[in-house]
């Protein structure tokens, strides 16, 4: 007879352990997204509060003409950033655990390197891409590729260009994230597996198809999730980075929210579109958890 | 206890003992005065002079400041930085004013000014300013800062204006209209130069340098109720010719497309550092930066006019600034708070920065002022025109700055730009 599981104290009875957490979670998360729902079927502005109900604002911001270009736009700027963020992350991450299995110098440092650019504020990052973007005879970029008779390049005054640079600043900050999720991930596998497939003749890229990123797909649905959800709220980084323009060419769902808070002072509007970010960030995540997220780790 | 945390805790120790009162430092990071003053003033003010980052500036105000607090030693006045995000920190200063979480005192942008007087926030601050100081300020400060009962609100405490500044080495004559500052532009390319540049990205700078070109035709973005109106009528004309006038420079040439992407007034200051602009639509106060920054025979080059017209009759320029006002209905509060005005801003904070006062009379005042800049600075003011007093004016100069970014960039023509601005702004002003 195999003994009965130590089901430790309060399993019989989990609803008072659990109580202290959800009272937490519900302080901190959903009375503040209730309010949101609150304030979003109401006429609320930054000067005036909410006087009753109202869905004035849901219609005007569904039918705003500017919505669609806006939505297309971050809809453009998540993906191609959650893609490259995967890949790059993937990259660094195996490119690390190799150096380390080889006794390489100096991984600690790259390791160290890469992380440093995650801990910068969104609104430092901008910053800095923005000088190294100056489209002036003087700017950064344009000017290291003057010297291999390159360029210039139009990398924040032409709309088209302006949404790369956004993605470029974005990769750069984010990528470390990535790294970190895929490097856990990678440490994780046991080392046998590869000692096996080592003794069986098999390649990198077989190596890397058979053993690594199945084992890894779980990490890769969970940072899909995360890197989605961050870069669907990034806004600081292009906030000082373009503005949203030229134009609305970089303005992202969170940086409309933004702006229609604080330059329309519409508190309500600002609601509807929070709420709509909100709908849009749980759908991804779903979404991703549906395809590929439930799978054996 | 091991010897270097002996060691340490020794040399800590005298940061521990209380330091007799004289020996405080009276100007902190976030307080002025003694901290166990029993009086406290709340007040919110902008990172450009007492928390300058420039040397100079920062020490002036450090003594006006320990000069004002010693003669009211129980009072402190605790200091809360505003960033530089003008839209995002005035809403917040409203938005807490009005929930009763705002200072007793605070710097409001000009722009804004109307917005906090008609939510009814400001307290008047009429036992500080005489009849003769307010009759003294220049017309449109005096109506901003005054309400219908003639109580002083706010005091508008420095003005500033656009005006273009060209180096006359390349730009020898200063272009009064339009078509001559295309003309000099494209002469300024041909030798080597940038054209003239201007902002042209995404940021209130965009908005208000370039309204001085529709103000220039007498055009106007509001009625009298505050409605806009800016896209109607002969307003509309005037509308695309100054869209037209930025266009044309941007697609002959005149003006790099690089414009687009201009959101500070510090790049015109680089460019010009740099060698490598010739003409820049900046602010008055960038005058100063550029005797600072560049070299005495370089600077000697550059030279500042009004901004170009349609015709050399018609000009305009934005008029902004800061002010001051009591937040706080305790009277005593808004005593000291019209006080910092008189004694700290208002005069000597004006001649320690050069920054352009309200008052005539403070122009006499000061030697500052006695460069023959201002007398070019005191003939455009008489061309000056301020922001409307509106609470739609920050979503107008919104979808100004994404008008012109589109017609700029190539990716809207300027009927269609405008087109959708006008209704931007108009749904907006129907929901406020």
């Amino acid at each position: 007879m195999r003994p009965a599981p130590d089901r430790g104290p309060g399993a019989a009875h989990p609803a008072p352990w659990l109580l202290p957490a959800v009272l937490v979670l519900a302080a901190f998360y959903a009375v503040p997204v209730l309010d949101v729902a609150r304030l979003a079927v109401s006429d609320a502005t930054l000067v005036r509060p909410a006087s009753g109900f109202s869905t004035q604002a849901l219609r005007a911001i569904l039918t705003d003409p500017a919505l669609p270009q806006v939505l297309g736009t971050t809809l453009l700027f998540v993906a191609v950033n959650v893609v490259a963020l995967q890949l790059l992350g993937l990259l660094i991450a195996l490119t690390i655990a190799r150096g380390e299995r080889r006794g390489l110098h100096g991984m600690a440092a790259f390791r160290t390197l890469v992380l440093a650019a995650w801990v910068v504020p969104g609104i430092a990052n901008g910053l800095i891409w923005s000088m190294l973007f100056d489209e002036a005879p003087y700017g950064t970029l344009n000017s290291l590729l003057a010297y291999v008779g390159a360029g210039p390049v139009a990398w924040l005054s032409d709309p088209r260009m302006a949404l790369v640079s956004a993605v470029i600043a974005n990769l750069w900050q984010g990528t470390a994230f990535s790294m970190i999720v895929f490097y856990a991930a990678r440490r994780g596998i046991d080392p046998t597996l590869y000692e096996v497939a080592a003794l069986d003749g098999a390649g990198p890229w077989r190596v890397f198809t058979a053993i690594t990123l199945p084992l890894l797909r779980r990490a890769i649905a969970v940072n899909t999730v995360l890197v989605s959800v961050q870069t669907l709220n990034t806004f600081d980084s292009i906030l000082a980075l373009t503005g949203g323009g030229p134009g609305r060419a970089t303005e992202v769902l969170s940086l409309f929210t933004f702006n229609t808070v604080f330059y329309n002072l519409d508190l309500a509007g600002g609601a509807v579109l929070a709420l709509l970010l909100f709908v849009i960030g749980m759908g991804m995540t779903l979404a991703v958890l549906a395809a590929g997220g439930r799978g054996e780790a | 206890m091991k010897p270097t945390l002996l060691m340490a805790a020794l040399a800590a120790a005298p940061a521990l003992v209380p330091l007799p009162a004289a020996a405080q430092d009276l100007v902190t990071r976030n307080r002025v005065g003694l901290a166990d003053a029993p009086n406290t003033l709340t007040f919110r003010l902008t990172a450009y002079d007492l928390y300058s980052s420039d040397p100079a500036t920062s020490e002036a105000f450090e003594d006006l400041f320990s000069d004002f607090i010693e003669a009211r030693p129980d009072w402190k006045i605790e200091t809360q930085l505003q960033t530089g995000n003008i839209g995002q920190e005035q809403a917040r200063l409203l938005q807490q004013t009005q929930a009763g979480r705002g200072p007793d005192c605070a710097m409001i942008d000009s722009s804004r000014l109307a917005l906090f007087k008609d939510t009814g926030v400001l307290q008047p601050m009429d036992m500080v300013f005489s009849e003769d100081d307010v009759a003294d300020l220049f017309p449109y400060v005096r109506e901003a800062v005054t309400n219908e009962a003639g109580e002083v609100l706010a005091w508008w405490w420095f003005t500033d204006l656009r005006v273009l500044y060209r180096d006359t080495s390349v730009v020898p004559e200063a272009p009064q209209t339009w078509a001559e500052a295309q003309e000099a532009g494209l002469a300024a390319v041909e030798a080597g130069r940038e054209g003239l540049l201007f902002n042209g990205g995404r940021w209130e700078g965009t908005a208000f340098d370039w309204l001085a070109n529709f103000w220039a035709q007498g055009g106007e973005l509001v009625d009298a109720d505050g409605a806009p109106v800016f896209a109607e009528g002969e307003n509309r004309e005037k509308m695309l010719a100054a869209i037209a006038y930025y266009q044309n420079l941007v697609e002959s040439g005149a003006s790099p497309r690089r414009v687009t992407a201009i959101d500070d007034y510090d790049a015109f200051t680089a460019a010009a550092a740099a060698g490598t602009a010739s003409m820049f639509v900046g602010g008055n106060w960038q005058y100063g930066q550029l005797r600072a920054t560049l070299p005495e025979e370089q600077f000697a080059n550059w030279a500042v006019s009004e901004l170009p017209g349609p015709a050399p009759d018609q000009r305009a320029t934005g008029t902004g600034g800061w002010t001051i006002a009591a937040l706080s209905e305790d009277e005593e509060k808004r005593r000291l708070c019209g006080e910092i005005v008189k004694e700290i801003y208002a005069g000597p904070g004006n001649a320690a920065q050069g920054l352009l006062p309200t008052s005539a009379a403070i122009y006499d005042q000061y030697d500052a002022y006695d460069g023959a800049e201002y007398d070019l600075f005191a003939e455009a003011l008489e061309n000056g025109v301020a922001r409307p007093g509106a609470a739609i004016y920050p979503e107008i100069s919104n979808q100004i700055q994404i008008m012109l970014g589109n017609v700029l960039s190539g990716t809207a023509e300027p009927e269609e730009a405008l087109d959708a601005a006008a209704a931007a702004v108009q749904a907006a002003y129907d929901r406020q």
